[in-house]
């Protein structure tokens, strides 16, 4: 009982988060070298000796930051990505944890990034990170609309809020397929929470870095950390969602989801690398004018095949 | 034990250097782009060693300093073809180019193995003004408004906004003369609303730019305009290359880095132009803002005119550039997007009348003035038009004023050239640790 309900989970939690943020450094600096970044030391070890090196930098302190905000916006930010892995099913068993709402509580999950993100850049009193703040509340309120559509969408063929059942539901067909605009906008939801390549608006180079501009050392480190366990979260969630989860012949289910899950990881990472940042302003009419409705036509088809 | 072999391995990271570049310091930024081992960085707060490449001017140093104390420990300091402040003198000076990537590595391997202590702070870690301690809050004013704390006003909702209606709190801040993601030098007083730029005004001008040696000479004799050609390109796909790392475009920007190192009479610029339209960096970054009337196109000159529908090329008047059939490319518009496409046009012109020029050993025959990169040298060189940021910056927001001040030549151009760093040891050094 224990070890099912307690430690498995919080063990496999822990794990995903350890090994597939390491794993995000790995893919990403393979991808850079392969576009052409210079060669350096190899991009397995590279993520672990940034990590070693952001140990032993001081942290720093800005003049009168929030300390409690500052010092709590990262955890918070990797506590976020934590609870979205919980609710991953990697089987039909191997769930850590089976709520019966999980696709709400994933949609909390990315309500509250926006909150954290803010709270990230605000609480460090210094201007870049300050508008890096600003910038990511725009992108969120445009987000999240888009993502709440497209979720409901794929709840509603398997009449249920509840990731395994949305997963149970695509056994005849894939989401990807049932509902072809499903996963592009959803992986530009991924894009925008993650604050990633071209919807990178709050960490971006033309400020600094962003909310993380003032941030050095150990709560550095956790930042990044953060941002990376919430893009293999995503990923996790997308995979689950709309290309079968656990789903597929010959190999075991969990196996199929770790694939399926670098896939679309492989694909965020990639556009991250190769799309430029969008102008705020662009990307914020582009989010209410262009995917918003097509959010609704996604929604709307979703509906109408689950009714024939 | 556990420490060490973490110092052991944060040894070898990537060497995170922030550079505060002086005169000429830029140079360098080219070829560290593109050596492996080296991450440069766009905070202070992220790098392991502040290089100070070029000379800084004595009136920035306070600024210097003040940049030098916001490295979190251990970090160390690496003056490149710059004296040390005096606080510093035992520093580490390094003048030849060829030794400075190995320096960096080796200096951040002894800070991770405690044989080098960290630099030490220079300025008191106190405010620089003092908490006024008066009103409610002891903010200095009253109620919850007003007041200076720590000598700088308040964020007060006391502008009308003038975009959208939605007025937030006006900030004001000066920017530069260190921030990397402005020209080298150029410092400013700014106030934003959110990230919306309300006023800009001009404090330092950024430094003058130090163009190759054959545009000074072309104005003493005919030189190959091969060569002529050449380094406008250079200079133009430099430029490129700092415009696509702002935009988040960091391969695209080696792209043109290696290209501008590796530049020949046979170089195209048609494959980067292409792959630059298709991953949308003309129309997600660059679209339609920071657009120049027609006089403040002429004053800046150079790209930025011709890209402004202004046909001003004093390579029209020499008669050896009339034999290759030049005339001056040019586009409608004069925004941002029209600027690069305006590079990019002139870069493939300049690589095509290089090829002609070497094919035809062709020199150039006036030598009362000169076309630089940056615009018409005649009787004077061109001179710093930084501030026409003050009409143009107000109304952007923050990213598309950045992107408009990267599109801009505006800095004056020195009456020193730029000195030449050897290319074929550059390109063995990316060889020989690839």
């Amino acid at each position: 009982m224990i070890v099912s309900e307690l430690l498995l989970p919080v063990f496999v939690v822990l794990a995903t988060l350890a090994v597939g943020a390491y794993l995000v450094g790995v893919i990403d600096g393979a991808i850079g070298a392969a576009l052409g970044a210079p060669r350096g030391q190899s991009a397995w070890l590279a993520p672990l000796t940034q990590g070693a090196w952001l140990l032993t930098q001081q942290a720093n302190t800005t003049e009168a930051p929030d300390w409690r905000a500052w010092r709590l916006a990262p955890a918070l930010y990797l506590a976020l990505a934590a609870t979205g892995l919980a609710v991953v099913p990697w089987s039909p068993t191997l769930i850590p944890t089976d709520l019966t709402t999980s696709v709400v509580l994933w949609g909390s999950v990315e309500a509250l990034a926006t909150v954290v993100i803010f709270l990230h850049g605000w609480s460090a009193n210094t201007l870049l990170a300050l508008i890096g703040a600003y910038r990511y509340v725009a992108l969120g309120l445009s987000y999240i609309l888009i993502s709440m559509f497209v979720l409901i969408g794929v709840a509603l063929p398997a009449e249920s809020l509840q990731f395994s059942q949305v997963v149970a539901s695509q056994a005849e067909m894939w989401n990807v397929i049932r509902q072809p605009l499903g996963l592009p906008l959803f992986l530009i939801v991924g894009l925008g929470m993650t604050f990633w390549g071209p919807f990178n608006l709050a960490d971006s180079r033309d400020l600094a870095g962003g909310t993380a501009s003032a941030v050095s050392g150990p709560p550095r480190l956790v930042w990044n950390l953060a941002r990376a366990a919430m893009l293999v979260a995503f990923s996790c969630v997308a995979a689950s969602a709309f290309l079968g989860g656990w789903l597929g012949p010959w190999l075991p289910g969990p196996l199929w989801m770790v694939i399926k899950m670098l896939v679309v990881l492989a694909v965020l990472l990639l556009i991250g690398r190769l799309v430029p940042r969008v102008q705020p302003e662009r990307c914020v009419t582009l989010m209410w004018v262009v995917l918003l409705p097509l959010s609704f036509i996604d929604l709307i088809w979703a509906g109408m095949e689950a009714l024939l | 034990m556990a420490v060490s072999w973490l110092s052991r391995l944060a040894a070898r990271a990537r060497v995170p250097v922030f550079p505060a570049l002086g005169m000429h310091g830029d140079t360098i930024l080219h070829r560290l782009a593109l050596t492996p081992g080296i991450e440069l960085v766009d905070s202070p707060r992220h790098a392991s060693i502040l290089l100070v490449a070029g000379g800084v001017p004595p009136d920035l140093h306070e600024a210097l300093r003040r940049l030098h104390d916001q490295l979190p420990a251990p970090f160390a300091t690496l003056w490149y073809r710059s004296s040390p402040l005096s606080e510093l003198a035992g520093d580490l000076r390094v003048d030849d180019p060829e030794a400075l990537p190995e320096a960096l590595k080796r200096l951040h391997r002894e800070l991770m193995s405690g044989r080098r202590d960290s630099s030490p702070r220079l300025l008191p870690d106190e405010p620089p003004n003092p908490w006024e301690g008066l009103g409610d809050d002891g903010h200095g004013g009253e109620g919850m408004m007003g007041g200076v704390p720590y000598g700088r006003p308040m964020a007060m909702n006391m502008h009308d906004d003038i975009r959208d209606g939605l007025t937030l709190d006006s900030l004001t801040v000066t920017l530069g003369p260190f921030l990397p993601v402005l020209p080298p030098g150029l410092g400013a007083k700014v106030t934003l609303q959110g990230d919306l730029v309300q006023s800009w005004v001009t404090q330092l001008a950024p430094y003058p730019i130090a163009l190759e040696n054959v545009f000074h000479e072309a104005l003493q004799r005919p030189v190959p305009i091969a060569e002529l050609e050449l380094a406008r390109a250079r200079h133009h796909l430099q430029r490129l290359a700092f415009s696509l790392r702002l935009s988040g475009l960091e391969h695209l920007a080696l792209v043109a880095l290696r290209l501008s190192r590796g530049l020949n009479v046979e170089s195209r610029v048609g494959r980067l132009h292409r792959r630059l339209t298709r991953c949308g960096f003309f129309r997600l970054t660059t679209a339609g803002r920071g657009r120049l009337e027609a006089g403040q196109a002429r004053r800046v000159g150079g790209i930025a005119a011709r890209a402004a529908g202004l046909e001003e090329d004093l390579r029209s008047r020499d008669a050896a550039y009339r034999r290759l059939g030049f005339t001056p490319v040019v586009q409608r518009g004069g925004d941002t997007n029209a600027r690069w496409r305006q590079t990019l046009a002139e870069i493939d012109h300049s690589l095509q009348l290089a090829f002609r020029a070497e094919q035809e050993d062709l020199y150039s025959e006036m030598t009362e003035a000169v076309e630089t990169p940056r615009g018409p040298w005649d009787d004077y060189r061109p001179e710093d038009a930084s501030d026409i940021l003050e009409d143009l910056l107000p109304g952007l927001e923050w990213d598309e004023a950045l992107t408009t001040i990267a599109s801009l030549d505006l800095a004056g151009v020195s009456e020193w050239p730029l000195e030449p760093l050897s290319e074929t040891s550059l390109k063995d050094d990316e060889e020989r640790q690839a």
